[in-house]
C-alpha cells in the first residue's frame, strides 16, 4: 500500500511539472502584453516592456519554469502584474466559492442521481425507466450554460424566487446559500443524468452476478440486497467518474460562473488568459491542477475502502514490484 | 414492496414551502431607496491613481480622492473641488489654494498642498527610492514639479505650456489627490485599501465581485444623495439584462442591440447618450497595395457607412466623418460625407493598375464588428476587393500593430476610448505612434506639427483651427474610413437620475439622484 501510495505521489507531482511546461510553453507562444491589452493605447512601448520584464517573460522559459518551482516550493506563487498584489491572496480570495460550488453540485449530483440510477435499474423497462432515460440524455446533452440561463430565466424572473447575481454582496450566509442554489443546479444537473446512467448500467451489471442471486435466495429483503450489496459494488465506476467530475469543476465551471458573475478560479483564470496576466494565470492552473490530482489519488484510494479485492490486488502487485 | 419515507405529499408540501420562502423574500424592486446597485463590465483591481488600470476604476476613484477641480454634473465645464481658487499665472504656472479642513478618512489628517505635490510627482515625475512608474506618466507630461508655498497654497510649474491640463489632467484620474502619509504608510495595499477625502469612502473591494462605496461623513463638499453604491461587476450583458429586470441591478450601461429589449420592461428607462469613443476602419499605407492613395479612395468610396453601422449597432449609433465627434472641440462640421459610389471605385482601381486584390480586414471578435466587417467583405467584393475577415480575441488584436507585426496589417476596424480633448484623441496617429498605436503606419510632418502646436495653444479659437486642419490632413490621406462615435445605452430604474460626462466614459456617482 504505501509503495502504491508513494508511486502516485511521484506520478501526482510528474503531472504537475507536465501540466506547469505546457503551460509556459504556451505562455511563450500566445502573443500579447498585458499592458498593451489592458491598458490599450495608454500602454507606451516603455510600459509593454516593464510589464514583461516584471512578468518574467524576457527569460527563457526554462528559467522561469525553475525560478517558479523554486518560488511554489517556498510557498510564493508571484505577484499579479496588474494589482501588485500575490497570487496567493487572489486564489485564497476565489476559491472558496469555487470549492463550495464544485462539492455541492457534486453532491447534488450524489444525491439525486445515485437513487435515481437505482430506481432505474430496479425497474427496467418500466415507462419510468424510459422517461428517465429520456431526461438524462437530455441534462447531459445540454450545456451547463444554456441550463444557467433556462434557470435564471425560470426561477429568477418568471416566478421571481431566486436572484440572478450568483455571490452576496453582503456576505451574509443565507444570502449566499440563496445565491447558491442556480449556480449549483446548473452545474448539477448535467452531472444527476450522467450518474443516473451510469449507476443504472452498473447496477444492471451486479444485479445480475451470482452473489445477489445466493443473497435473494437465502430470503435477504431486496432493499438490503439492491442498497447494501449491489449498489457497493455498482458505484466503484461512480467513484472514478465523480473524481474526474470534481477535477473538472474545479477550474472549469467557467461558464456558469461568468453567467451568475460568481467568483472563482475558472473565472479568475479566463479573465488572467485574456489580459495575459501570466503569473496569475501559473499560480491558479497550478492550484487547479493539485486540486485535481489531488482528489483523483483520493477517489482511487476510496476505492480500497469500498472493495477489500482491490486493496489486495494493490498490495499483491506491490509486492510483486 | 419497498415503502419510502418521502411520499409525494411531502415532496410538493418542501416545494410549496420554498417557494413561499423565497417569495416573500424577493428583491425589493420598489424605489426610491437610500442604496443603489450598478453594474460595470470590467473588474476593478487597483484604486491608486498612479497605477489604475481604466475608466471603471477612475470612476470610483474621482469620488473617493478630491481634485483640484472636478467635472459640473452631466458637463464635461468645470468647477472648482478641492481648491478654493486655482490661477494660470503664466504659460507654464498655475498657482493654487486649498480650501481649509479637507480631511482624509481613515484618520490621516487634513488634505495639504504637500498631498497635491506627492500626488501629482508621483505620477509625472521619475519614480524616487525604487517605486513602481506610473502607467499614467504622459498625463503630466511637461511637469517640472510642485512647489509647496505653505500649508494649503502651491504651484504647479511645467515646461512647455498645456492646452489640456485641466480638463484631462487636473480634474481627471491623474489629477487625484492621495494622502502622502497613508500612501507611504499602506505601501502596495493602497491600491485596494485607497485613503481619499471625497464624498465616498470604499468600504469593500473584492475580486470578482465589485466593491462598495458609502457616503463619506467627513467630507466637506455637498453631501451625495446616495447613502451606499454597490458596484458589481457583471461581465455578460445577457446576466445583467436579466438582473436589471429582477432588480438586484439599478444602472448599466449596455450596447444598443443588449438594450434593446429592456425598452418594453416597466420601471426601467433606457436612455440613449453618444459615446465619444470613436471607431473606425483604417488603412495602412506602408504596405502595397493599400500604399497607392487611389486605393486607399476607392476602398472608402466601396464602402457605406450607414449600411455598416445598421449591421454593427442596429443603426442606434451615430455616423462619425471625421476624427473628432461633435462635442469635442475642433469637430469638424464640414467633413466631407463619403457616399458609396461604385463606379468611381471601380475606375479609381483600374487607375492604380489594380485588380484582383486580396486583403486581410483584422478584427476584434465582438459581434459589432463582425456584423461590420461581414457587410465590408460583401460591399468590397462589388469593386473587385477579396477581404478576408480575421477577427482576434482581445489579447492578440491590441498587439497587432506593435512594431514590425504591424507592418503586415492590411486593414482594420478598431476602437479608442477618447476624452473630452481633441490632443488626447489626436495623440495616437502622428508618426511617433508608427508601430505603437498608428496602425495606419501614417506619417504626416504637417499633422505633427498642428498637434504638437495646438497641444500647446492656450487660445481656444486658434487651437479648434488647427484641430480642424490636421483632420483635413486625415481626410486627404484616405487611410482612414471613419465609422461612428458609438452610442451608449443607459439603462436603470425610472426613480433614478444618472450622472456623467458626456460622452459617458466617465461617470458621476456622487451626481446620481432621485427622478423628479
Amino acid at each position: 500500500m504505501m509503495r502504491y501510495l508513494a508511486s502516485r505521489l511521484v506520478t501526482t507531482v510528474l503531472i504537475v511539472i507536465g501540466a506547469m511546461l505546457l503551460l509556459f510553453t504556451l505562455s511563450a507562444v500566445v502573443p500579447g502584453d498585458p499592458a498593451t491589452t489592458l491598458l490599450g493605447p495608454q500602454a507606451t512601448p516603455e510600459l509593454s516592456r516593464r510589464f514583461i520584464v516584471e512578468m518574467g517573460l524576457d527569460q527563457p522559459v526554462h528559467i522561469r519554469l525553475w525560478r517558479f518551482f523554486v518560488n511554489v516550493l517556498t510557498g510564493n506563487l508571484g505577484v499579479d502584474v496588474i494589482s501588485g498584489r500575490p497570487v496567493g491572496s487572489l486564489i485564497r480570495e476565489v476559491i472558496p466559492y469555487t470549492l463550495i460550488l464544485t462539492f455541492s453540485a457534486v453532491g447534488l449530483a450524489v444525491l439525486i442521481g445515485v437513487p435515481l440510477g437505482v430506481f432505474a435499474a430496479t425497474h427496467r423497462g418500466s415507462v419510468l425507466d424510459n422517461v428517465l432515460a429520456f431526461v438524462s440524455v437530455a441534462f447531459i446533452a445540454v450545456p451547463s450554460f444554456v441550463i444557467a440561463i433556462f434557470l435564471l430565466l425560470i426561477f429568477a424572473i418568471w416566478l421571481d424566487w431566486l436572484p440572478v447575481l450568483g455571490a452576496s454582496r453582503t456576505g451574509a450566509l443565507g444570502d449566499e446559500v440563496k445565491r447558491m442554489i442556480l449556480p449549483t443546479l446548473a452545474l448539477a444537473l448535467g452531472w444527476i443524468g450522467f450518474i443516473a446512467r451510469l449507476v443504472r448500467t452498473s447496477m444492471l451489471e451486479v444485479l445480475g452476478e451470482p452473489y445477489i442471486r445466493t443473497s435473494r435466495a437465502y430470503g435477504l429483503s431486496e432493499r438490503l440486497v439492491t442498497y447494501k450489496y449491489a449498489l457497493k459494488n455498482a458505484c466503484i465506476p461512480t467513484i472514478t467518474i465523480l473524481g474526474m467530475g470534481i477535477g473538472r469543476l474545479l477550474g472549469g465551471a467557467i461558464l456558469v460562473e461568468i453567467v451568475f458573475a460568481r467568483p472563482g478560479l475558472g473565472r479568475l483564470i479566463y479573465h488572467a488568459i485574456s489580459e495575459r496576466n501570466y503569473p496569475v494565470v501559473q499560480g491558479a492552473v497550478l492550484v487547479v491542477v493539485a486540486l485535481f490530482v489531488v482528489v483523483n489519488l483520493l477517489v482511487d484510494l476510496s476505492y480500497s475502502a469500498i472493495d477489500p479485492r482491490i486493496r489486495h490486488d494493490t498490495s499483491n502487485s506491490g509486492a510483486a514490484g | 414492496m419497498t415503502t419510502s419515507p418521502f411520499n409525494r405529499r411531502d415532496f410538493l408540501t418542501s416545494i410549496a414551502g420554498t417557494a413561499l420562502v423565497y417569495a416573500i423574500d424577493a428583491p425589493a424592486q420598489t424605489g426610491p431607496r437610500p442604496n443603489i446597485t450598478v453594474r460595470i463590465d470590467r473588474d476593478l483591481a487597483v484604486l491608486d491613481p498612479a497605477h489604475r488600470t481604466g475608466p471603471w476604476e477612475g470612476n470610483v476613484m474621482r469620488v473617493v480622492y478630491q481634485r483640484l477641480m472636478r467635472q459640473k454634473a452631466n458637463s464635461a465645464e468645470l468647477e472648482l473641488d478641492a481648491a478654493a481658487e486655482i490661477r494660470q499665472v503664466s504659460p507654464t504656472v498655475i498657482e493654487f489654494r486649498l480650501k481649509p479642513g479637507q480631511m482624509f478618512t481613515d484618520g490621516f489628517g487634513e488634505m495639504t498642498a504637500d498631498d497635491v505635490k506627492f500626488s501629482f510627482e508621483r505620477i509625472g515625475l521619475p519614480p524616487k527610492d525604487g517605486a513602481k512608474e506610473s502607467s499614467y506618466k504622459n498625463d503630466w507630461l511637461h511637469l517640472q514639479g510642485v512647489e509647496v508655498k505653505n500649508k494649503y497654497e502651491g504651484r504647479i510649474v511645467l515646461t512647455h505650456a498645456r492646452a489640456n491640463l485641466y480638463d484631462v489632467v487636473i480634474a481627471d484620474g491623474s489629477g487625484c489627490i492621495v494622502s502622502r502619509k497613508a500612501v507611504e504608510q499602506r505601501g502596495a495595499d493602497f491600491a485596494t485599501r485607497p485613503v481619499g477625502s471625497g464624498p465616498y469612502q470604499l468600504v469593500s473591494l473584492e475580486r470578482q465581485k465589485g466593491a462598495t462605496l458609502r457616503r463619506n461623513a467627513t467630507y466637506a463638499g455637498r453631501k451625495p444623495y446616495y447613502e451606499e453604491i454597490a458596484i458589481r461587476f457583471v461581465s455578460d450583458a445577457r446576466t445583467t439584462d436579466l438582473a436589471l429586470r429582477s432588480g438586484e441591478l439599478d444602472f448599466a450601461i449596455l450596447a444598443p442591440s443588449a438594450a434593446e429589449p429592456l425598452r418594453s420592461v416597466a420601471g426601467l428607462t433606457v436612455n440613449e447618450q453618444p459615446s465619444i469613443a470613436y471607431v473606425w476602419l483604417g488603412m495602412n499605407v506602408d504596405k502595397a497595395p493599400l500604399s497607392d492613395l487611389r486605393v486607399r479612395q476607392a476602398i472608402r468610396l466601396a464602402l457605406d457607412v450607414d449600411q455598416m453601422l445598421v449591421a454593427g449597432y442596429n443603426g442606434k449609433a451615430p455616423r462619425l466623418n471625421t476624427l473628432l465627434p461633435p462635442q469635442i472641440l475642433g469637430h469638424w462640421r464640414e467633413a466631407p460625407v463619403y457616399k458609396r459610389n461604385v463606379a468611381e471605385a471601380r475606375s479609381l482601381l483600374a487607375a492604380a493598375g489594380a485588380s484582383n486584390l486580396k486583403l486581410k480586414l483584422l478584427i476584434l471578435n465582438q459581434a459589432a464588428y463582425q456584423n461590420m466587417a461581414l457587410v465590408a467583405r460583401a460591399l468590397l467584393a462589388d469593386v473587385g476587393v477579396t477581404v478576408e475577415v480575421d477577427a482576434q480575441e482581445g489579447g492578440t488584436f491590441w498587439n497587432s500593430g506593435k512594431g514590425d507585426t504591424g507592418k503586415n496589417i492590411d486593414l482594420f476596424i478598431t476602437r479608442f476610448n477618447g476624452k473630452h480633448d481633441p490632443n488626447f484623441i489626436m495623440q495616437w496617429f502622428v508618426a511617433g505612434q508608427i508601430g505603437n498605436w498608428n496602425w495606419q503606419r501614417w506619417n504626416s510632418p504637417e499633422f505633427d506639427a498642428l498637434y504638437t502646436q495646438s497641444a500647446g495653444e492656450l487660445d481656444p479659437a486658434r487651437r479648434r483651427q488647427m484641430v480642424i486642419d490636421a483632420q483635413r490632413l486625415m481626410d486627404n490621406s484616405a487611410a482612414f474610413v471613419w465609422l461612428t462615435n458609438e452610442a451608449n445605452v443607459l439603462v436603470y430604474r425610472s426613480w433614478i437620475r444618472p450622472a456623467g460626462v458626456p460622452g459617458w466614459i466617465d461617470w458621476q456617482y456622487d451626481e446620481f439622484g432621485a427622478a423628479t
